[in-house]
């Protein structure tokens, strides 16, 4: 008697410690559905501010002093309290409105970012751009629509300032749903490698496919200690970080969307769609990528690596990396500033390609549907990008500390540069831009140069709808995942295998209706054009 | 007559009664209430209409795991993964349990218990990080020792043979200090009446272990085990994404449920589809402890569930 009660009693005890366990284990998925649950409930809000904006036509009341959340992407700096005080002084004095920031980190942003919208959080601005869910979350109804009254009422300078055809760029569906930086922009990609080593081995100038193979080769072979080339390619890229330099924009191909290889000349003006890994470019390259991988370029397991390889770079043990001008030109500033002991040059390998300049979404700023204060949120944009003092602000930090003006449109860095700035800013960009002094002198050449091959093309402004075609998008990227990237850094030892295997799942996974899907869009585009 | 048994029962056991109440309280209110929102699995998305009033699609979002042509393999894994998981990770645990059990020294039981109690607190992307910089073909401790006595590196990365076994190990060396703990609570709750009553019949520590321990043990054994069936859908995402990342060479062997789907969705991020996934594995999960309910009650009736 006594020892079946006890036993019971022991029973229901382990009982309750795993259940306590199972409580712990679920209540992360719980959470999570608890919270997109209120989504139904709150999403009028953002309804009935809007007519209130439409019913109180005449003055702008800001009597009622609102605190408005501002979304970052990027690490948060380190004087990042001093400097939007500094902020939050003058836009309490002009709009009776402080801000405060909420940064996401570059390791996890893409998977807090859409959670933010569907569990409808307390935040009213929100960087934005097409490579940051713009297209998705507008489509989604994550953003407030900005239509022309509100951005004539509360973003009266940057309603007059943005050319139209930005403007236009940043329409979803017909309608504005951010406001789009206003400042010119190419995104090609660039290297920066180790001038230093090329001249020690008397190389040739890198600026093609061979010279460049040569040169990371010739670095992999003699020069202990240094890694030739490596990425963060375990951060889950379906492409080879170099492809956009060695295949996209050498060839000048486009694609819609990054995780299908369907892709289009951006000099046609059919827009005639094409699968790339068809193309003998792509054949070749998976052979310069394989005697590449094979002479110990990079790391062997560089697919489960997920650090940013800047650092690496900037101490000499890795002897490149690719991104685009301006992050390329403030590695070789802040190598500079810190007497780095490397000695850093911008190559492109595609001197003669045509560049794209960046469409207007490239950055921007937007609104939450539910945000509780659209206006405020509106007329604080508006000084964020064209109010002289608070542009500087936000963008440089604090005068003197973080920046030295420099004139009225140039700056030099600071002594406290390194504590601030380096998270989403850009969304603010304007004509009003300072313009840094310390850019290496060569990467302004640079820049001029890309500028003067800046190409627009008809598709430019083309917006895939995905909606048809969601369930083979997310096939095609995981077999993008699974089969391209490995194929591409070298780690499948018969390539011809690897080739025929991921040409093989890519149709299983419906990339021909992907495709019939695509190229009727543009073929509408193009007829309504 | 029943009436009367249930008012009585309810004065009778109302203090234990009473204890459960928070439980049954936080179950419906973080599982059952939240539960509404599966209509999502059927449900067009937007932030507009809500999750209810957003339009119904059908069978729609279930469509991309079943066309994958991996619907079976993920599935397939992820049962495989979980049954060597609970066989191992009740087993080992229960061995500890035992082996501490027995032994005298107090202090060599706390110190035992608090190193294998060390790993379950460390975060699974530590784990990861932990084992690139172990297994690494270039610069790995393994490889290293490897090349240190002559012999040649081997690519763990790049061989998908390995995973199984490395996963089973990692899980486990995570696991056990958890689990021993618990049985080590278990074993102690076991009447010593009996021990002593089989050591004045002169049982050995063989035959002590043999009959009254483990007997004892086994309900807490089955309940455990029963939980852990009903999650044998669920791959433990933590771990298999944190130590094989992205590196589509090791999915053959290491591809669950959770991180397929979640490598299909980060690009298009769709709540529907992954609702969807989420349902799939619930259905699975809930067919399955009926199932191992139904057999555990015509084994021994007693020991059932429910």
């Amino acid at each position: 008697m006594k020892v079946s009660k006890k036993k019971s009693f022991l029973l229901l005890l382990t009982l309750l410690l795993t259940l306590s366990m199972a409580i712990s284990a679920c209540s992360g998925n719980n959470s999570k559905s608890n919270q997109s649950e209120s989504t139904g409930k709150t999403n009028n809000s953002a309804a009935t501010a809007e007519t209130n904006v439409a019913g109180t036509e005449t003055d702008i009341d800001t009597s009622k002093e609102v605190r408005l959340k501002m979304v970052m992407l990027g690490a948060k700096p380190a004087d990042s309290q001093k400097v939007y005080d500094e902020i939050n002084k003058k836009l309490k004095e002009k709009i009776n409105a402080t801000v405060e920031v909420e940064y996401l980190d570059w390791a996890d942003w893409s998977q807090k970012y859409p959670i933010k919208f569907a569990a409808n959080e307390d935040f009213d601005l929100i960087y934005t751009s097409n490579w940051a869910f713009y297209n998705d979350q507008a489509t989604k109804g994550g953003f407030l629509e900005l239509t022309e009254d509100l951005l004539k009422k509360y973003a009266p300078v940057a309603k007059a300032n943005i050319p139209e055809v930005n403007w236009d760029q940043a329409k979803v569906n017909g309608k504005i749903y951010m406001i789009p930086n206003n400042h010119m922009e190419v995104v090609d990609k660039l290297s920066l490698i180790r001038e230093d080593l090329r001249q020690k081995y008397n190389l040739p100038e890198v600026n093609s496919l061979e010279s460049f193979a040569t040169y990371l080769k010739t670095i992999a072979k003699n020069e202990k200690g240094v890694t030739a080339y490596s990425d963060a390619a375990g951060n889950g890229v379906v492409w080879h970080d170099l492809d956009l330099q060695t295949l996209f924009q050498l060839n000048n191909w486009r694609l819609l969307n990054y995780a299908v290889p369907i892709a289009f000349k951006a000099d046609d003006p059919t827009g005639k769609l094409f699968n790339v890994i068809e193309t003998p470019e792509y054949k070749d390259l998976l052979n310069y990528y394989k005697d590449l991988a094979d002479n110990g370029v990079w790391p062997k397991n560089i697919i489960n690596n997920k650090a940013d390889i800047w650092p690496q770079v900037k101490s000499g043990k890795v002897s490149m990396i690719t991104q685009n001008l301006l992050t390329l030109a403030s590695n070789m500033a802040e190598a500079k500033r810190e007497n780095a002991n490397v000695n850093l040059k911008i190559v492109t390998l595609s001197p003669n390609a045509k560049t794209s300049a960046a469409i207007a979404t490239q950055n921007g700023m937007g609104i939450h549907a539910t945000s509780k204060n659209p206006e405020r949120a509106l007329m604080a944009l508006d000084l964020f990008q064209n109010n002289k003092e608070i542009h500087d602000l936000v963008l440089l930090g604090i005068a003197g500390e973080h920046y030295k003006p420099e004139g009225d449109d140039k700056y030099s860095a600071g002594p406290m540069a390194a504590n601030y700035g380096g998270y989403s800013t850009w969304g603010f960009n304007s004509n009003i831009n300072r313009e840094n002094l310390d850019t290496p002198k060569e990467a302004l050449d640079m820049l001029n140069e890309l500028k003067s091959r800046v190409y627009h093309y008809p598709l430019e402004k083309f917006v895939f709808d995905d909606t048809n075609v969601k369930n083979e998008i997310s096939n095609i990227n995981n077999v993008m995942i699974r089969y391209n990237a490995p194929l591409e850094y070298g780690a499948i030892e018969n390539t011809n295998e690897g080739y025929a295997q991921l040409a093989k799942q890519l149709k299983t996974a419906g990339l021909e209706k992907v495709q019939q899907e695509m190229q009727s869009q543009i073929d509408a585009f193009l007829a309504a054009q | 007559m029943n009436r009367n048994n249930f008012w009585r029962n309810l004065v009778r056991y109302h203090t234990l009664l009473l204890m459960l109440l928070p439980g049954v309280l936080f179950f419906i209110l973080v599982a059952y209430i939240p539960m509404a929102g599966i209509v999502l699995a059927f449900k067009k998305y937007n932030y507009n209409d809500g999750i209810f009033g957003s339009p119904w699609n059908g069978f729609d979002n279930f469509k991309f795991f079943l066309q994958s042509g991996d619907a079976w393999d993920v599935t397939r894994n992820t049962v495989l993964y979980n049954i060597a998981f609970i066989i191992v990770n009740n087993l080992l645990p229960i061995i500890m349990a035992i082996l501490l059990f027995e032994v005298a020294k107090k202090w060599f039981r706390k110190v035992i218990q608090t190193m294998m109690f060390l790993p379950y607190f460390l975060s699974w992307v530590v784990v990861g990080a932990i084992a690139y910089n172990l297994f690494n073909y270039d610069f790995g401790l393994v490889n290293g020792l490897l090349r240190g006595v002559g012999m040649e590196p081997i690519d763990i990365y790049n061989t998908p043979a390995y995973w199984p076994t490395i996963l089973v190990i990692v899980s486990a060396w995570k696991a056990v200090g958890y689990g021993s703990i618990m049985y080590l609570a278990a074993i102690t709750g076991i009447d010593t009446e009996m021990y002593e009553a089989a050591e004045i019949d002169g049982a050995n520590v063989f035959q002590r272990i043999w009959k009254i321990t483990i007997p004892n043990l086994l309900p807490t054994v089955i309940i455990l085990v029963l939980l852990a069936v009903g999650n044998v859908f669920r791959g433990d995402f933590g771990l298999f994404y944190n130590m094989v990342g992205n590196n589509g060479l090791l999915f053959e062997s290491t591809n669950v449920i959770d991180t397929f789907v979640f490598r299909a969705l980060t690009l298009t991020s769709d709540i529907g589809m992954s609702s969807a996934a989420g349902f799939y594995q619930s259905i699975l999960g809930f067919v399955t402890i009926l199932a191992a309910n139904y057999a555990v009650r015509k084994y021994d009736k007693d020991r059932a569930l429910f």
